[in-house]
């Protein structure tokens, strides 16, 4: 069946895909993406466009002055952190108690899932107690999905669901 | 004037807590003329809103002065249209246009013929008149958008030059009338609650005005990010702003409910968790406003600042949440759940994990919004929250969401067998891995993109796939022809179809979401007259520069010729203005757009030996998202029509709950 295999397929394609195509050159654009600029206007320094930001012409003649020196982005970035403190990052760095924002989402979803898992299977074991009918795997399937599909149709038109 | 519309806001709040009053006294239904009298109090409040309003209108029309909040958002240059636009542009006059919006709908709730859920009307009519009383009580009081100058001053402060564009004179009021608009479900939700009457009632009701309201606060968010593209000019349409987040967590949470509704009509399953959902929308929509307009969080939209007004709304966020809650639990007995299920895999379990993610992704932007606040409470230590934050952590949610619409498109209610899954993924699933080959084969290697993308593609497919059988359905059943049988299908089941159109509206924007994200290319560059530069495959010349003078400001042009290999396009004119009234000049990008790329033009500053300097982006897919906003609200409009022919009334309202 054509199904499972596909969806291999699809997946070692996203995988081949995973595979960066070119390393990111350091930028002046590229760095001034991950840090906010700090003239007040809490924008990210790439899209700062205040006129009269006291900061911006800065900070940018600054990063390209280190890229010239050679530091790495890394560097640089430290660099920026150790002058104005975290809140100089565009993100909160991945650790210590930041790492909250990063993963309380996903643990929330998670629980979530798991509360709905569980409520599911309740509702089914009720479900499968309360009627117990065949599934419909003959060959009129799709016969019986048109019948089914008109039938809603028409309960639609009637009771318009809403 | 001022006094006109002080004491008319005056009189609607007396009025306002009449009516109130009354109706609470009077909601079980034992005195018709004490209703009648809160009924009319109602009106009569809505009216003497609209005469506040009416009186700042004519005062920000005819420039009087003397009033405060005319004097500080206009000024006698000011063009028409802006004059009037200014009622939204700051603080007291927003939270007027707030109150009288909210007593236009609950005048609307209250005249509406209705068959079903009449007994709730009184309910909810307390509800809306109890927060309109809160908005009006800020406008006497903190918000007075009357307040009076001792003398009168010759001319106004005028507007924001930024707020002076097309789409701040529709993207405001939409917001609010976002916001406004979902105090109408969550009053009949409390209406239900309040009454028992816990059916299928309210449900129907509300799911309308919950429609409307969730259309207008997408439209607004929408044409905030239009004008964010073409205003703010740093080439962007969306910036995780705290106030841009503000107007997207209600709607990601209406979106829940506007879905998880669906479950409750008909199977009779999360009667709480719907509950819990119009509350929360209601909440964050008050947050939203709050937010906007109290300067908590730091931000460039927030105009205006006070402590007080913070406070207040703080207070009346927290009443809501408690009491909400606390009347949820008092009655979640008679909110079990009839639910039954056949399997684990069946539409229901999509729509249950639909409703997650969408509650997740707002919860990830509340969390991002709220953690410099949480952080420097905890920690002492500031940090910032930006878009590599909320783009990591929200693109595979809302990829996963748009996973899920696909899914849930082709697994009908109740069950689904593995037979027929397979029969109907197979399809789909298909031409979606043959456009990732495609994709892959004509150069895109981002991952992102080719998950993405294809991604897109599948529920496209599945759409059009259902469609498809739909209408061949209603063809062979009823032997009309193909065009026929469409029409009449998107027809006899609007809201269904009109949900399906929005989701095409949501993969079209995706795409150039997609596309702007990941493919953008930007170039800054230092040009001095006849110089070229190259960006993609468009050359840009620098010709010359212009400057002129209006009445109100100076403006500085510069002409760049534009081809792309080699084929001349047309000139492209970035600007920037210097506002006489005010200090920081505004960048007025120039754009050229195309279904396929917009090259997006900044004029950036220049020297006094002739160079000037540009920045040029090269932004793909952008109309995308534009186009897919349009097709979304159509979608949304054509599931909100009401129907006109004839239609038997449902079954006594209320039956489940009683």
């Amino acid at each position: 069946m054509g199904f499972r295999e596909k969806l291999v397929v699809i997946l070692l394609i996203a995988l081949l895909a995973l595979i960066p195509s070119r390393a990111s050159a350091q930028t002046v654009m590229g760095i001034s993406k991950k840090l906010i600029c700090q003239c007040g206007c809490t924008l990210v320094l790439a899209n700062c466009t205040h006129s009269e930001c006291g900061s911006r012409e800065a900070m940018t003649a600054l990063i390209r002055d280190k890229i010239s020196q050679g530091w790495s982005e890394e560097e640089i970035i430290q660099f920026f952190v150790a002058q104005y403190g975290e809140q100089v990052l565009a993100s909160p760095p991945k650790r210590g108690f930041n790492l909250m924002a990063w993963i309380t989402p996903f643990a929330v979803i998670l629980a979530g899932a798991g509360v709905i898992y569980l409520a599911i299977k309740k509702w089914t074991k009720r479900g499968r107690q309360a009627q117990i009918v065949g599934a419909p795997e003959s060959e009129e399937e799709e016969e019986k999905y048109r019948q089914q599909l008109e039938e809603e149709l028409k309960k639609f038109a009637e009771r318009s669901f809403r | 004037m001022a006094d006109i519309g002080y004491i008319a806001q005056f009189l609607a709040l007396v009025v306002s807590v009449y009516a109130a009053g009354a109706f609470i006294l009077g909601w079980r239904g034992k005195h018709p003329a004490l209703l009648s009298s809160a009924r009319n109090g109602l009106l009569a409040s809505c009216g003497l809103l609209t005469i506040s309003v009416a009186s700042l209108v004519y005062a920000l029309v005819s420039h009087d002065f003397q009033i405060e909040y005319v004097y500080q958002y206009t000024s006698r240059d000011l063009a028409l249209t802006y004059r009037l636009s200014a009622l939204w542009a700051g603080n007291d006059g927003s939270l007027l246009f707030w109150a009288w919006l909210l007593s236009v709908l609950g005048a609307a709730v209250i005249l509406q013929k209705r068959e079903v859920g009449k007994e709730l009307v009184p309910y909810a009519a307390a509800i809306i008149g109890v927060t309109q009383t809160f908005f009006i009580l800020l406008l006497l009081t903190i918000a007075n958008p009357f307040q009076k100058l001792p003398q009168v001053p010759a001319d106004g402060m005028g507007l924001n030059p930024m707020l002076e564009n097309p789409g701040m004179f529709f993207h405001p009021p939409l917001l609010l009338a976002g916001y406004v608009g979902f105090t109408v479900p969550f009053a009949f939700a409390m209406a239900a609650l309040l009454s028992r009457r816990l059916g299928d009632a309210w449900l129907i009701v509300v799911r309308r005005w919950t429609l409307l309201a969730w259309l207008s606060l997408g439209l607004g968010n929408l044409l905030g990010a239009w004008w964010a593209y073409v205003e703010l000019g740093w080439g962007g349409y969306w910036a995780w702003d705290p106030v841009e987040n503000a107007g997207l967590m209600p709607w990601l949470v209406a979106t829940a409910f506007l879905h998880s509704i669906m479950m409750q009509r008909r199977r009779g399953i999360l009667k709480v968790w719907n509950m819990v959902l119009i509350i929360l929308t209601f909440v964050l929509a008050i947050l939203g406003t709050f937010l906007t307009r109290s300067g908590v969080l730091a931000s460039v939209h927030t105009f205006a600042e006070s402590p007080l007004l913070g406070a207040s709304f703080l207070a009346f966020i927290g009443i809501t949440i408690v009491s909400s809650l606390g009347l949820l639990y008092y009655r979640s007995e008679e909110l079990k759940s009839e639910a039954e299920m056949e399997s684990l895999v069946s539409r229901e379990s999509t729509f249950l994990l639909n409703n997650l993610l969408l509650v997740g992704a707002a919860f990830t932007i509340f969390l991002g919004t709220f953690f410099p606040v949480i952080s420097e409470a905890v920690r002492g230590v500031k940090v910032s929250v930006g878009p590599p934050f909320y783009n990591q952590v929200n693109v595979p949610i809302f990829l996963a969401i748009i996973l899920l619409a696909g899914i849930c498109t082709l697994i009908g209610w109740r069950r689904a067998s593995l037979r027929n899954l397979v029969q109907h993924f197979l399809w789909p699933l298909a031409t979606a891995l043959i456009l990732g080959i495609v994709l892959f084969i004509l150069g895109i290697r981002q991952w992102l993109a080719l998950v993405a993308l294809p991604l897109c593609g599948f529920v496209l497919f599945t759409i059009l796939y259902e469609w498809w059988r739909g209408t061949r359905a209603r063809h062979r059943m009823r032997s009309e022809n193909y065009l026929k049988a469409f029409w009449g299908l998107i027809m006899t089941n609007r809201p269904r179809y009109g949900g399906y159109i929005v989701h095409i509206g949501v993969i079209i924007m995706a795409v150039g979401i997609i596309g702007s994200s990941l493919y953008g290319v930007e170039k800054e560059a230092t040009l001095t007259q006849g110089e070229s530069m190259s960006i993609e495959d468009y050359t840009l010349t620098y010709e010359n520069m212009d400057f002129y003078e209006t009445e109100s400001k100076a403006v500085v042009t510069a002409t760049l010729l534009v081809s792309n290999q080699g084929k001349l396009l047309g000139r492209l004119l970035p600007e920037k203005y210097f506002h006489r009234s005010f200090e920081q000049p505004v960048t007025e990008v120039a754009i050229r757009s195309t279904l396929v790329e917009d090259l997006y033009v900044i004029l950036v500053g220049w020297d006094e030996d002739g160079t000037t300097a540009f920045k040029v982006l090269v932004n793909p897919l952008v109309n995308w998202i534009w186009i897919g906003g349009v097709v979304l609200v159509l979608g949304g409009l054509i599931a909100f029509w009401p129907e006109w022919r004839r239609q038997p009334v449902p079954q006594s309202a209320g039956k489940r709950g009683e």
